[in-house]
């Protein structure tokens, strides 16, 4: 069984038809073709797929594209504006925020999503919000760095 | 000696793709007709297969194709010892084992298909404890592994894979020497390497025939050698296309699912993309040995060891096809001498064939076992001699000139001075704040990787200058570590240099990425093809005969002659250099009496360094291979019954977070006198190895209990306690 869905990504109305169980995050990725989100676990524990859906944080592994109907959705792929990166993700790039890349992008979409609600987060928020983003590369003490210094740039 | 670019701590300029979600890593690679592959694994650890029924799976609306063990030709692959089948012919041997495969257009139709494959089984006695597979009545693994390709020629049992002996002196005789001896023994869990992007591959056969393969897999040229193996194919058919590795730590340089992609490409004409799934991963991936160890040690009364025995068990699985070195086991083994100077050493070693997952290879294979049963084992020894654990260390520290039980020859040895670095920064001494707080040090060391890397580096008309290299990023920042020793090497900016990635269709060979050798070798090929450019590059100034003549003119010149100026270099190392680097590591530790959890207060680490090419890069290998060292020593574990791994959810497996990360402190000892360009070291594999000794030998400090089995759980810790209580 598919079902039509319309769908705002990154600013762009999109529409697509699905079958019910695929996923938000196979959706992204091979029905519409953006493959920033990564799927690491599959099981909404690793932080890899971080998407927004409607501003808040989602695992879009185990979020379905259908429940996205209507909605908008920001990928990792919606944070540049005008060729210019976010600052979280100047930031990640800077300080050394990443090695090997494949949870950036949740990464950068979860700490987007802290900057947005928490103006400027002390380390101890930070921890507590980045929680749900797994990093096997860094020993998290830079993506810390990268947060903390995005928070203190100016942001649009 | 000072330099321009080289130890400037750049950040991750190239990384721009990978924080935009530009970056292409294997299974984001589409290609037009694509398909997916999906592998229907065995649900028992010793089974014989009577019949294999894909009526069902065929009739699947959407499948294109399902392959069992007899659609496919009859070849056993592996890294160096080939003793494991594409898919299970007759027999499965772990859980977790490939018996089937589909292709369909839709990974959910082929998921689907799998489970209308019917397979029957014939249950037959495993062998999953690793003491038990080597009893003299022990079932079986292989009937005769050692007729495998590549297998060792010394079995002493047949469920024996491999043995490794390292001796010095007679130990024996050391023995007799020593006023006292101890013996303990200690066990470490089996360990997935957690990268989070799980094996990936896409295989297309182009129009021309040739194979063509996008992996995340580390070492493109020997995974063109492999694949040409395991489908008796000739090399040149081969192509292997880089891509970003989204996590290797020692997991990515097998075939995992490549060759059944390839047979699934062959039979439908379509591409196709295998994934694994992370419970795959977790029940079929390539992780760190469990390991049994007991290691004896005779001490003389003023604490010096005269002698040292350790024999090492290994659980290496079902299989030896994951291990890459022609020993086919670990070398870390070596390091059951730790970082002294023993006289009369022997260290005997096996890697042992059991119903488990085949396990591999994890940054610094078999070095955190054996360091862990060493370092806790020092600090024993040191309280029943009631010597301060510091000061016995420092009285059997290896020196200059020593020669190690692997061969290494030593100079350079900067033991002490990284010992006092970590016990002065961490403040060693100090009054402890309050009861149930320990401290706990711990150290080791490690060579330079060796290998061999080809570099080509091209002046371009722009004036700018291109390194092409067949080295993929595993996510260290190698490429741009390379830029700096380009850039540094041709007096140029930065931004002027840039690196292109060779398909294996460019060089002959390359050893790619492991065990600490890319900025040794990938460095050193790169600055000495830097040398002979500018040899061009000078001569065709010469011809050119203006003084002053930027590069872009030069390289223009010589174009409008024909010419391109570009020069090549084959950097061999054969040979460990006669330096290590050194670590020695601090842990303070809380420990709750009411729950035995156990609380990092602090952690120091100390290295002895070479030259630092990109010291963000180098602080980053440091961070990042000491949280895994912290996960291995606290939290992760992959807990088997009867063969089945119990934590196929990532979840289970518990990955340090965020919140789990100490205040750190980092103390470089500066000494240039590695063999990579510009004198450096290696840094990639320092500071997992030391991580687990360290805490356990501080919650001993903090309550007196001594943990032998890792990993280190408050479970553990509130259990010793009450026992200790009850003692007392």
């Amino acid at each position: 069984m598919t079902r039509a869905i319309r769908v705002t990504v990154n600013g762009v109305a999109r529409e697509v038809e699905v079958p019910v169980y695929r996923t938000l995050l196979d959706c992204l990725r091979y029905d519409l073709g953006l493959t920033g989100s990564k799927e690491g676990c599959g099981v909404g524990v690793c932080g890899a797929c971080t998407v927004l859906l409607d501003g808040k944080m989602v695992s879009s592994c185990i979020a379905l594209a259908v429940f996205a109907d209507g909605r908008e959705v920001t990928t990792v792929e919606g944070l540049a504006k005008d060729g210019r990166l976010h600052p979280v993700q100047q930031a990640f790039m800077d300080l050394g925020g990443f090695q090997c890349g494949i949870c950036t992008p949740g990464q950068i979409v979860a700490a987007k999503a802290l900057l947005d609600t928490v103006e400027n987060p002390t380390e101890a928020e930070i921890r507590e919000w980045m929680l749900g983003n797994l990093c096997r590369c860094t020993g998290y003490y830079k993506i810390v760095e990268s947060i903390q210094a995005a928070a203190r740039q100016e942001r649009p | 000696m000072s330099h321009r670019i080289v130890g400037q701590p750049i950040g991750r300029l190239d990384g721009a793709d990978k924080v935009s979600g530009a970056a292409r890593f294997s299974a984001d690679v589409t290609l037009p007709g694509m398909v997916w592959g999906k592998a229907l694994r065995s649900p028992l650890p010793h089974a014989r297969i009577l019949g294999i029924d894909t009526t069902k799976a065929r009739a699947l609306p959407g499948v294109l194709a399902v392959l069992t063990a007899a659609d496919l030709p009859d070849v056993l692959v592996g890294r160096r010892m080939f003793d494991m089948p594409v898919l299970a012919r007759d027999r499965v041997r772990f859980i977790g084992e490939k018996v089937a495969v589909v292709a369909a257009a839709d990974p959910d139709v082929a998921e689907e298909a799998l489970a209308l494959i019917d397979v029957e089984y014939d249950d037959l006695p495993a062998i999953i404890d690793l003491a038990k597979a080597l009893e003299s009545d022990a079932p079986l693994v292989h009937e005769n592994a050692g007729a495998y390709e590549g297998a060792p020629a010394e079995r002493p049992h047949p469920n024996v894979q491999s043995v490794l002996r390292f001796k010095l002196g007679d130990v024996e005789a050391g023995f007799r020497e020593a006023d006292r001896i101890f013996e303990h023994t200690f066990r470490t869990q089996l360990a997935h390497q957690g990268y989070l992007e799980p094996h990936a591959g896409v295989v297309a056969i182009d129009g021309d025939g040739r194979v063509q393969v996008w992996a995340s897999n580390k070492m493109p040229y020997r995974l063109k050698e492999l694949m040409s193996h395991a489908l008796r194919l000739p090399k040149e058919q081969i192509r292997v296309n880089l891509t970003p590795i989204g996590g290797d730590f020692g997991g990515k340089g097998s075939l995992m699912d490549l060759p059944l992609a390839y047979h699934l490409a062959r039979v439908t004409g379509r591409p196709v993309k295998m994934v694994m799934r992370y419970a795959e991963e977790l029940m079929a991936g390539n992780p760190r040995h469990p390991s049994l160890i007991t290691v004896r040690t005779g001490v003389t009364r003023d604490g010096q060891i005269v002698a040292r025995q350790v024999k090492a068990l290994f659980n290496s699985g079902a299989y030896a096809a994951f291990k890459p070195v022609p020993h086919v086991h670990l070398g870390g083994v070596s390091l059951g001498a730790g970082v002294y100077r023993i006289p009369n050493l022997l260290i005997e070693s096996y890697c042992v064939y059991t119903h488990n997952i085949p396990c591999g290879h994890m940054r610094s294979p078999g070095e955190p076992q054996m360091v862990f049963a060493g370092e806790s084992h020092m600090d024993m020894i040191a309280k029943e001699l009631g010597i301060e654990p510091s000061e016995f260390r420092r009285r059997n520290l290896l020196r200059d000139g020593d020669q190690l039980a692997n061969g290494h020859h030593l100079e350079h040895v900067r033991a002490k001075e990284t010992l006092d670095a970590a016990l002065e920064a961490s403040h060693w001494s100090a009054p402890k704040s309050g009861p149930w707080i320990g401290r706990g040090v711990a150290m080791t060391h490690r060579h330079v990787g060796i290998g061999f890397t080809n570099a080509r580096v091209r002046l371009e008309a722009t004036g700018r200058v291109t390194l092409l290299i067949g080295l993929p990023d595993t996510g260290t920042g190698a490429h741009l570590t390379l830029r700096q020793v380009v850039a540094e090497a041709l007096g140029l900016a930065l931004d002027e240099v840039e690196v292109e990635l060779a398909t294996t269709d460019v060089f002959e060979t390359d050893s790619g990425v492991g065990g600490s050798r890319v900025t040794h070798t990938g460095g050193r090929a790169a600055y000495h093809a830097c040398e002979k450019l500018k040899q061009l590059i000078a001569a065709e100034a010469a011809k050119l005969g203006t003084p002053g003549a930027s590069l872009a003119t030069i390289a223009q010149a010589a174009a409008r002659e024909g010419r391109t100026l570009e020069a090549s270099y084959f950097y061999d190392a054969k040979k460990h250099a006669a330096v290590t680097s050194f670590t020695a590591q601090v842990a303070e530790v809380a420990v709750d009496p009411a729950t035995g959890q156990v609380t990092v207060r602090h952690f120091t680490t100390a290295h002895d360094v070479g030259t630092v090419i990109n010291p963000n890069a180098h602080q980053g290998q440091i961070e990042g291979g000491l949280i895994q060292g912290l996960g291995y020593a606290l939290m992760e574990e992959l807990p088997t019954e009867d063969g089945r791994i119990s934590t196929l959810n990532l979840g289970e497996v518990k990955l340090p977070t965020v919140a789990d990360i100490p205040p750190l402190t980092t103390v470089l000892v500066e000494d240039a006198v590695g063999p990579g360009p510009f004198r450096a070291k290696a840094i990639g594999e320092g500071s997992i190895s030391a991580v687990a000794p360290a805490i356990a030998n501080a919650v001993a400090d903090a309550c007196g209990v001594r943990i032998l089995d890792l990993p280190i759980t408050a479970e553990k810790v509130y259990f010793a306690l009450k026992k200790k209580e009850q003692r007392s």
